[in-house]
């Protein structure tokens, strides 16, 4: 009993203590609020987009209560439904999975409250979406690849976690290009479920079954590109494959700016950030907005990478 | 029972995992011709090399009859750690291993304290630091990966000794302390006897608490070299990193015949087992089975190594 | 042969070559209680399963009521009216009285018995095995869930069971290991009846005084081999052991010549709540002092507290003359006490170690060299344990489970000895071990006083407390009521003091 107590007694001051994302400050009934929930602050990509919401809603003067959706669907839902009986003015979501994460669309919709789907989709249409089109990032990297390779050559795709919307898109990016250059062979194809270690486990095992065969590898995310070229400097065979991934994460941009990594993809974290907020501000004050924001994703080389770094 | 009615299956159960894991390294030496090659197995020796540590740890735990769920956290927990000193020119090499080292020992403490303080189970005690666990490792990295780390950090994971890989070496001692531990000293003497029987074990004497808080803080150290190795290996501090490894690590342990129940195990079974199952997502990425039949494939080796292991083993 | 309900004949069964039973025969009268005595390995429970159709036998009959009951399961053997009460009581603790003892044969509204889609209705069966308990005039209700039973309990739950199965005849195995006294009594108030309604016993004990209160007949096994069948009457303790044994084993308890020396242990006003209190009583070296009493006295609670397993309320414990503090076993190996428990299983070995490990556990602080086993000095003290014991081994590696009890107890025993006490505490020392290894631990408790050590020996079994101890302190719900020298001390006096 006396365990009992204190343990609550600890609990609530924890509690108290990391209550960063303030609710809902009543008495100011002018301030729009916000409600964004987010597929998973533990990646780096997701964290460089809420941030910039952050500041973002500073700046237009708006209560953002962002939360953690830990890649978890039905989480999602369950989030977007206490934003609904909290009756905020606009929600974004950043959906965990294209059907999954669907009814939390049609619950905000049937509740009149507009819902902003940042950076990926579902299957269920939104207020608008803001965000890139992950099929256009696997093009940008594949054509690359085949301009590289002079369109012949051996390559190997490393996939993200197999059936989440990017990985998807990804892929049907990838293979159009391929299909477009019959001179691109396609060795294998695996998952490296967005993980550096398991990419380079993969790498690894693939150094051994194909050896100097291997042209070029395109990975779904830069985590995994740099497991791949991590592997590939320890194979001694770095210099003779080309990799290219897509996020451009600080890591990759760094790795790009040595020479490692021969090319990312850019997707601008930012602009999907700040316009995720903008839109949801217009569409709460009932303003005209873009159904479609789609901010376009740009390739990072060793000539213009100083751009990008900062 | 009568030892000699079933002495033959219980003898051949005793072999069953390593008769289990030859076959294998049979019929994959024979599917696919990259699989005997030295570079092949030194790749596997280093890929195993994270769970393996893992693994060793986590057998002390369950011959003690218990359990360790944050396994995973640890190593993020303590990659974290060792990253944030491992910046070049900062601190001297030593700086960050024992930072590394010593955030194991302090976490697998304070699980080992809090379940002999408490009574409260293992499973629930580590299910919960798990958590505590995964959060720091978020707190201390603020969320981002912890990169550019000195050459001499990552060559733990990337460098060759004669043209062995790092991993391996302090794998291999690793295996060696830990059976001696197991085998030759009196704390591993008494880890059987608290996991056969712990009343029975108090009742000779035993001071069960120690033997606990020993035990776990083992298991966090071996943790925290898992940690720093898989830290140096992607050159990055990740605070997300390690999560779902304690189910590979116990499956490691279980499948080399470490008995749930506690009281019997042996850290070169636990080897074999982290070897088995770093040979199987070897051998299937050679002979590229999509991923799908991985798991399944996967799957069905394990409980098939166990069951041909259970055999004549049912005292 | 007229009223043999039950006959077997020259039963026969051998595992891997080794046989188990060898021509074993049996008959059965109606109505009687009959005896199957044996050592340990003698055959007993391979000659039950076979009876209960568990095991096939490799040749010879066994004829029930006329007809051959070849080929039958346990099931058909059941249904036929052979019944077995297991000395591990087999009960579903989360079900009701009633519904163990229609368990399997459940009475669904249907009327169909053993469908598992069936609708239960509980109303037939309470109604049932309340009748039979009523008859047992066994006072529980049968929809109490089992596991608020006694043990003694749960075996009148089993009886009514084989008796609601229309038993004819009901096998009972080491039914009195677990249970009080009291309970005893009850069990063979039970049994009488039962053979007054015709019903027939086979009854396996260890416990001679028993077999000699309650059985009509004998029968003897060794070895797998049938020995002989005799009337009760015409056997006394001697000479049915020498049966079982097949020799003459001579005075069972050897004769001792104690001088008593310095004291060793003294407790002075000993209590714990709800347990036992004002407990007084001293050893001296070389001395054997016994704990009497029935169950629940309070003897074991007493050994639990000197070894530090528990803590006492109020009173004090002194060694040697000086006041001592012991709050954990390893406080009393420290200050010379050993203590082995009666239960051996749950206290004392370590099941999946072998021999040496168990022996030296609790001296590992002599058998090592830093963190360091010293296996040398392990292997050469558990030889001299092994040999000083005569302890039955195939080697020091061998697992502990695969020994017998008595040689299980032995190991228990050098344990205790190798963390070199000065007092030792014996629980029950006897318990589940066979007759000439009971012998030998007997010898061994002599030689062990003779050699200066201070004894506690806590039995049940009055003959074993008279035969060993040179002081008897006799226990009654927790009171101390007397503590009688050797001399005076009779089997009438101890109950008389043990019910006071």
């Amino acid at each position: 009993m006396k365990n009992a107590i204190f343990g609550t007694l600890i609990a609530t001051a924890l509690l108290s203590g990391c209550n960063q994302t303030s609710e809902k400050g009543s008495g100011d009934g002018e301030k729009l609020v916000v409600g964004a929930t987010m597929l998973s602050m533990q990646n780096e990509f997701i964290v460089n987009v809420s941030d910039e919401m952050e500041a973002k809603a500073k700046e237009l003067d708006v209560d953002l209560i962002t939360v953690d959706a830990e890649r978890s669907a039905l989480k999602q839902v369950e989030q977007v439904e206490s934003f609904i009986a909290q009756g905020v003015d606009a929600i974004i979501m950043n959906p965990c999975e294209v059907e999954a994460s669907s009814p939390a669309v049609k619950l905000a919709m049937a509740a009149n409250i507009p819902i902003i789907n940042v950076n990926s989709e579902t299957s269920a249409k939104p207020t608008a979406f803001v965000g890139s089109d992950d099929t256009e990032s696997a093009r940008i990297a594949m054509k690359y690849l085949a301009e590289k390779l002079g369109g012949k050559g051996n390559i190997l795709i490393m996939h993200g976690f197999m059936g989440q919307a990017a990985q998807l898109k990804r892929d049907n990016g990838a293979k159009e290009i391929l299909k477009a250059n019959p001179g691109l062979k396609l060795l294998a194809e695996q998952t490296g479920e967005w993980d550096r270690a398991k990419g380079m486990s993969l790498t690894e095992n693939w150094i051994q079954s194909y050896g100097s065969k291997i042209n070029a590898i395109f990975a779904h995310n830069d985590e995994m590109g740099m497991g791949a070229v991590k592997a590939l400097e320890a194979a001694g065979l770095k210099n003779k494959v080309i990799v290219v991934s897509v996020d451009a994460i600080p890591d990759a941009l760094q790795a790009v700016k040595k020479g490692t990594l021969d090319a990312t993809i850019f997707q601008n974290a930012k602009e999907q950030g700040s316009k995720a907020i903008e839109t949801a501000v217009k569409a709460a004050k009932k303003e005209a907005f873009d159904k479609e924001v789609l901010i376009p994703f740009q390739l990072v080389t060793k000539e213009n990478v100083g751009e990008f770094l900062k | 029972m009568p030892p000699t009615q079933n002495l033959r299956l219980t003898k051949f159960g005793q072999y069953g995992i390593y008769l289990a894991f030859l076959i294998l390294c049979i019929v994959l030496a024979f599917s696919t011709p990259r699989f005997f090659t030295v570079s092949n197995l030194l790749i596997i020796g280093t890929q195993v090399s994270i769970n393996a540590l893992l693994a060793f740890g986590v057998t002390f735990v369950i011959i003690t009859g218990g359990i360790d769920l944050s396994l995973g956290s640890m190593v993020a927990v303590t990659g974290v750690v060792a990253a944030t000193f491992a910046h070049p020119d900062t601190y001297p090499l030593a700086v960050p291993l024992l930072a590394g080292l010593g955030a194991g020992l302090l976490f697998g403490a304070f699980n080992g304290l809090v379940i002999t303080k408490s009574k409260v189970p293992p499973f629930i005690v580590t299910l919960g630091t798990m958590t505590i666990g995964r959060g720091l490792a978020l707190i201390l990295s603020k969320g981002r990966p912890i990169s550019n780390l000195s050459d001499s950090f990552n060559f733990i994971g990337g460098g060759n000794i004669f043209g062995i890989p790092f991993p391996i070496i302090i794998l291999i001692v690793a295996f060696i302390v830990c059976a001696v531990i197991l085998n030759k000293t009196v704390l591993g003497r008494y880890m059987y006897a608290v996991g056969g029987n712990e009343p029975a074990a108090r009742a000779s004497g035993i001071r069960v608490g120690n033997v606990k808080m020993w035990v776990y803080t083992i298991c966090g150290i071996l943790s925290a070299m898992g940690g720093i190795l898989l830290t140096a290996r992607i050159t990055t501090g990740q605070p997300n990193a390690g999560a779902g490894f304690e189910l590979d690590a116990i499956a490691a342990a279980i499948i080399g015949g470490t008995s749930t129940s506690g009281g019997t195990g042996t850290m070169t079974g636990t080897l074999i087992g982290a070897l088995l199952i770093g040979v199987i997502s070897n051998s299937l990425d050679l002979l590229n089975v999509t991923s799908y039949y991985q798991q399944v494939v996967m799957g069905v080796i394990i409980i098939g190594a166990v069951v041909l292991d259970g055999f004549g083993k049912k005292d | 042969m007229p009223d043999f309900i039950l006959t077997v004949n020259q039963l026969s069964k051998s595992f891997s070559g080794v046989k188990a039973l060898d021509n074993v025969s049996l008959n059965l009268r109606k109505g009687e209680v009959h005896a199957l005595m044996g050592e340990n390995g003698a055959g007993k429970s391979t000659f039950m399963k076979v009876l209960i159709g568990l095991l096939a036998p490799d040749s010879g009959e066994i004829i029930f009521e006329g007809k051959n009951l070849h080929d039958s399961n346990v099931g058909e053997t059941l249904k036929k009216g052979i019944s077995m009460i297991h000395q591990e009581i087999l009960i579903v603790p989360e079900l009701t009285v009633a519904q163990n003892i229609f368990l399997g044969r459940e009475k669904s509204v249907s009327g169909k018995s053993g469908w598992l889609w069936g609708w239960l209705d509980d109303s037939e069966i309470n109604e049932k095995s309340e009748q039979v308990l009523k008859q047992l005039g066994v006072d529980i209700s049968p929809k109490t869930k089992m596991k608020y039973l006694s043990v003694a309990q749960m075996q009148m739950v089993e009886i009514a069971k084989a008796i609601s199965n229309n038993a004819k005849v009901i096998i009972m195995d080491e039914p009195t290991s677990a249970i009080s006294d009291k309970e005893v009594e009850m069990l063979f108030k039970m049994i009488r009846d039962l053979k007054a309604k015709g019903v027939s016993i086979i009854y396996i004990s260890h416990k001679m005084d028993e077999i000699f209160r309650i059985s009509d007949t004998i029968t003897v096994l060794r070895d797998g081999k049938y020995i002989g069948t005799k009337n009760a009457t015409e056997l006394d303790q001697n000479s049915l052991i020498s049966m079982m044994v097949g020799r003459e084993i001579g005075q069972m308890f050897p004769e001792g010549n104690t001088a008593i020396n310095e004291e060793i242990l003294s407790v002075e006003n000993l209590g714990k709540k709800g347990k036992f209190s004002d407990i007084n009583f001293a050893v001296h070296a070389g001395e054997i002092v016994g704990l009497s009493g029935l169950m629940g006295a309070g003897r074991t609670e007493i050994a639990r507290v000197i070894f530090g397993l528990d803590k006492s309320d109020e009173g004090m414990i002194s060694i040697s003359g000086e006041t001592v503090q012991i709050n954990s076993p390893l406080k009393a190996l420290k200050n010379g006490i050993g203590y082995v428990s009666e239960d051996r299983k749950g206290l004392g070995l370590i099941p999946k170690m072998s021999v040496k490990d168990n022996i030296t556990l609790s001296s590992m602080n002599r058998h090592r060299k830093g963190i360091f086993i010293n296996t040398k000095r392990e292997e050469t003290a558990t030889a001299q344990m092994i040999a000083d014991l005569r302890i039955k081994t195939s080697g020091m590696d061998q697992k502990v489970t695969h020994l017998s009890g008595g040689n299980q107890q032995k190991v228990v025993i050098g344990k205790v000895l190798l963390a070199a006490p000065q007092l030792i505490i014996l629980d029950e020392p006897t318990r589940g071990v066979d007759v000439g290894a009971k012998f030998e631990i007997y010898k061994l408790i002599r030689n062990l006083a003779e050699n200066g050590m201070a004894i506690i020996l806590i039995s049940s079994e009055l003959p074993e407390i008279l035969g060993m101890s040179d002081r008897i302190v006799v226990l009654s719900k927790g009171r101390q009521t007397a503590l009688l020298s050797r001399q005076e001390a009779t089997q009438e006096l101890i109950m008389k003091y043990a019910v006071a």
